[in-house]
């Protein structure tokens, strides 16, 4: 990086919050996925003007800015490329304001998302979505990749938790998008800001809605011997009138890994386990509680074993949580999917995952959340051996397509950032692209801010549209695909 | 060529498009302008067709699906063409098992709550005239109601978004599936946007297993504040209510069908009261099993005058719905507002209404949701010295200064001839030169709702 551009920047933010040694850029130049490249210099700014002058810097000199929360995204979102600044929200970390009575928070972006619960859970409240990341990630990237997490499935995704927004430009300038109100006249750009990827600009307040803690809060643990049992009771519950706050699938091979990590009490000889958790008021989580258990036992599951208090609880939770980093101690690479499906196609799709496992004699873990269709097939590679990883990006390739071809989608949580910037094509026209790159040019005309994400080159789209490998589709146990 | 030449030339291609049937000279109004022609296209391709033939001409376009919110925004400065989307009406899949459902634009809510009740499913969303507006409508508008409480609105249940810009150049978002971050959210964009981005050719949304039985409470109040400190305590109690609702002394009145109407010009109650109206209504709907139903009427204990159930139920809460509806029907002359504020400012929002509406001779009336922060407002003219068209305008500014910073306030329903002395949106706390440049971007030639929304 030019060291004038330094020099100024630090005049911005400080000596010691510009990073530009290389020993230091060779910390942010990965986040949670598989991309790497490593940018020009780390900026940490602690307040909106700084971030505000940064970006003018930056885009005098022409200079690309990649905002970065806690570097936990798994689409690349948050990777530079290598003359561009990365833009770190990681100091602006302060609850600016908790609103109980009007059950509103206003934070910095690089507020944790599990602080911003704690910090209200003594008020009986707590910020709903919850990415597995949620010890770690930042409410700023939350907003950026629109972020959900388990208990999204009752309760909505980051979109519907926040209401305001305080946003710089790609040129410096300071915008204010909605505020406490649950609306307010004119377009809702609030929503339209909210999984932008960083697109558009970078979130410096962001103003959350809280929600009330329910009553109370119970977890089953549906067991059964075969997968595919599994997958049905989860279009059963669906049909069934419950929705659960959380229903998680976690397959044998997976839960195995996770216990062998964290002993979370999932039994080791089973096929798939099923976490389901409901809440509410205490009668109508008893009344689900019977409900769910009935449905899981005729859809043929082992056994329902429900958690006996808190402790239980959060002990099968855990499990759940942990199980990327328990992968982590198996297989030095895995690359994690997020393709959803209609849920009824949950059965059908873990037998196609099931094919290309064989296929390309790679082993794919399945935890995923089912109840809103959204897969995270972990496909297990030897990072060294270049056959494998070229497989594993092949196998991946096939489960997406297997995914589009149901309807569904490329992505329902991590984003698409620069690791599915290729699959675009597949679900949008090139007009439905170069519609939202208008949008896109209204707030980040040059493309200065996050270049090269979410949306493909119109050029490139021609190039890459290319027919994705036919996906085969066959009935499994009657589910009609 | 003139505008009218273009006119008369664009009739007979439209009908080479889509038919001469579906070309006609009707005689509805927006805001006092009638259309120069009104034209009713099949499908997506001949919404594309029509639209390149009005944007090489530069003429005006109005979406229009079921005609029920065509009178809210500015006057528009002149209508040449109304795109009707009542032949696009169709459900074109509908998954029970996936609670998913992708219509066109011109489906009528009430026909898609009656498909989805045949599996015991529904939309949460009962917004004012729910029977006859169409989900497009009902998209570009934003509209809500009641059960926004708890349930949300569209812009939490629409998953996929299809629409056609001015010039011709079909568009989308999302998908069918429910959890979805694939390229950027075109639905927040659309919803709200009062047709001036675009026209929505279709959408798909999520929807939901129908509560098998609910229950209604209605809470009598002696003051504002005493309902309100009743709101509080439900918020804190461990209730999720569907609905909670605060109704005001005079908008019982308009809870009912619309009955034979005194005085379309003024306020002239049914049954004259002889004391003062004082009751506010706190109004609470809850679904489950008879266990939960017992539970919530321990809850809400003494506060509790009557309860309501089955079809009386549903009755009370069309009629909530419909309210703005019912004071348009009885009163030409009413004006409406709809004021989003903070839970907590419902109160200062409440006593706006009380302060603003009686300095210009107006009878407050106002129904809300009050745990989110949602109101419809009336003001309803007075019979002796009933305001002008400028008092409206000295009201609507009244109002709207009593209100808290960051609070909206945008004027759905009011004479024509008072638009002309004041901004019926109002103020907003988003960005009002980024709204402009979204609308330039996608809508350069402003051939969509010209002068009638906030871009």
């Amino acid at each position: 990086m030019n060291a004038s551009v330094v020099r100024q920047l630090r005049k911005i933010v400080g000596h010691e919050t510009v990073l530009d040694r290389p020993e230091d850029l060779a910390l942010y130049e990965y986040d949670a996925g598989v991309d790497k490249s490593r940018p020009g210099a780390v900026v940490f700014a602690h307040n909106t003007e700084q971030v505000s002058k940064v970006m003018r810097l930056a885009h005098e000199n022409k200079i690309p800015v990649v905002p970065r929360g806690a570097g936990t995204g798994l689409s690349g979102g948050a990777i530079a490329a290598k003359d561009a600044i990365v833009l770190s929200t990681a100091r602006m970390n302060r609850i600016l304001e908790v609103d109980i009575p009007n059950q509103r928070a206003i934070v910095q972006p690089g507020v944790v998302n599990l602080e911003m619960s704690n910090a209200v859970v003594k008020y009986g409240y707590y910020y709903a979505p919850d990415p597995s990341s949620q010890k770690a990630c930042t409410i700023g990237g939350n907003v950026a990749e629109n972020s959900g997490g388990p208990h999204t499935l009752a309760l909505g995704v980051t979109v519907n938790h926040v209401t305001g927004i305080e946003a710089v430009l790609p040129d410096g300038r300071i915008i204010e998008l909605g505020g406490k109100t649950q609306d307010c006249c004119g377009l809702d750009l609030t929503g339209f800001f909210v999984g932008s990827e960083g697109t558009l600009g970078v979130a410096t307040k962001i103003t959350v809605r809280l929600t009330k803690l329910p009553e109370a809060v119970t977890t089953l643990l549906a067991i059964y011997n075969s997968i595919q049992d599994a997958a049905n009771t989860v279009v059963a519950i669906t049909q069934s009138g419950v929705t659960p706050a959380a229903l998680e699938m976690l397959d044998g091979w997976l839960l195995r890994a996770v216990e062998a990590a964290v002993h979370a009490g999932y039994p080791l000889d089973s096929a798939a386990v099923l976490l389901i958790e409901l809440e509410g008021m205490k009668e109508a989580v008893e009344e689900q509680a019977e409900t769910v258990k009935a449905v899981c036992m005729a859809q043929k599951a082992r056994e329902v074993r429900r958690a006996k208090d808190e402790a239980e609880r959060q002990l099968l939770w855990l499990g759940r949580k942990t199980a990327f980093g328990a992968i982590g101690r198996i297989s030095s690479s895995y690359y994690t999917q997020d393709g959803v499906i209609p849920r009824t196609k949950v059965p059908a799709t873990l037998a196609e995952i099931e094919r290309i496992s064989q296929k390309y004699n790679l082993q794919i873990g399945n935890v995923f959340h089912a109840g809103d269709g959204n897969l995270h097939p972990l496909i297990l590679f030897d990072g060294r051996d270049p056959q494998q990883r070229e497989d594993s990006r092949s196998a991946a390739k096939e489960i997406m397509s297997f995914c589009l071809s149901l309807g569904g989608s490329i992505t329902g949580e991590h984003g698409v950032g620069r690791e599915k910037i290729n699959l675009m094509p597949y679900m949008f026209s090139e007009d439905d692209l170069e519609i939202m790159v208008r949008v896109r040019n209204v707030f980040n005309p040059e493309s200065l801010l996050n270049p090269q994400k979410v949306i493909p080159e119109t050029r490139m789209c021609r190039e890459i549209t290319g027919p994705l490998p036919k996906a085969k589709v066959e009935p499994v146990d009657g589910v009609p695909v | 060529m003139t505008t009218l030449a273009a006119i008369t030339s664009i009739e007979s291609e439209l009908a080479s498009v889509v038919g001469e049937a579906n070309v006609r000279n009707e005689q509805v109004e927006i805001n006092g302008v009638v259309p120069a022609v009104s034209v009713s296209p099949g499908s997506t391709e001949e919404v594309v067709a029509i639209l390149r033939l009005v944007s090489e001409r530069e003429l005006v376009v109005a979406p229009a699906g079921g005609f029920t919110r065509q009178q809210v925004g500015g006057v528009p400065e002149r209508i040449d063409v109304l795109l009707r989307t009542e032949r696009l009406n169709q459900i074109l899949q509908y998954d029970p098992g996936d609670l998913t459902i992708r219509v066109c634009a011109g489906l009528r809510l009430g026909e898609m709550q009656r498909q989805l009740a045949e599996h015991q499913q529904w939309i949460p969303f009962d917004p004012p005239q729910a029977a006859t507006a169409s989900m497009g409508g009902l998209l570009a508008t934003a509209s809500f109601g009641p059960l926004k409480q708890g349930f949300g609105s569209l812009r939490d249940f629409c998953i996929g978004i299809q629409f056609v810009l001015a010039e011709g150049k079909t568009g989308k978002g999302g998908g069918n599936v429910v959890k979805n971050v694939a390229g950027y959210d075109m639905m927040k964009l659309m919803i709200g946007s009062y047709g001036s981005l675009a026209v929505i050719t279709g959408a798909n949304f999520k929807v939901f297993p129908k509560p098998r039985q609910t229950r209604t409470f209605v809470c009598p109040f002696h003051s504002l504040q005493e309902a309100i400190n009743f709101r509080n305590q439900v918020i804190q109690s461990p209730l999720a209510p569907m609905c909670m609702e605060l109704i005001s002394p005079a908008a019982g009145e308009y809870l009912s069908d619309p009955p034979v109407v005194n005085d379309p010009d003024h306020y002239a109650p049914a049954q004259p009261t002889a004391k003062p109206l004082q009751e506010w209504q706190m109004v609470v709907r809850v679904s489950g099993s008879d266990n939960i139903l017992a539970r919530c009427r321990r809850e809400l204990g003494s506060a509790v005058g009557r309860e309501l159930e089955g079809a009386a139920e549903e009755q009370f809460w069309r009629w909530v719905s419909d309210f703005e509806h019912s004071v348009n029907q009885r009163h030409r002359n009413a004006m409406v507002v709809y004021t989003h504020v903070t839970i907590q400012d419902v109160t200062t929002a409440a006593q706006a209404l009380e302060k603003a509406a009686p300095d210009y001779n107006f009878v407050p009336a106002m129904v809300g949701r009050v745990g989110t922060g949602n109101l419809v407002m009336g003001f309803v003219p007075l019979p002796v010295d009933p305001p002008s068209a400028m008092q409206y305008a000295n009201c609507a500014s009244e109002f709207r200064g009593l209100l808290p910073p960051g609070s909206s306030a945008m004027v759905v329903q009011c004479p024509k001839e008072a638009k002309a002395y004041f901004d019926v949106w109002g103020s907003t706390p988003t960005d009002l030169k980024l709204m402009r440049e979204i609308k330039h971007a996608l809508d350069a030639k402003n051939i969509l709702n010209r002068g009638r929304f906030i871009v």
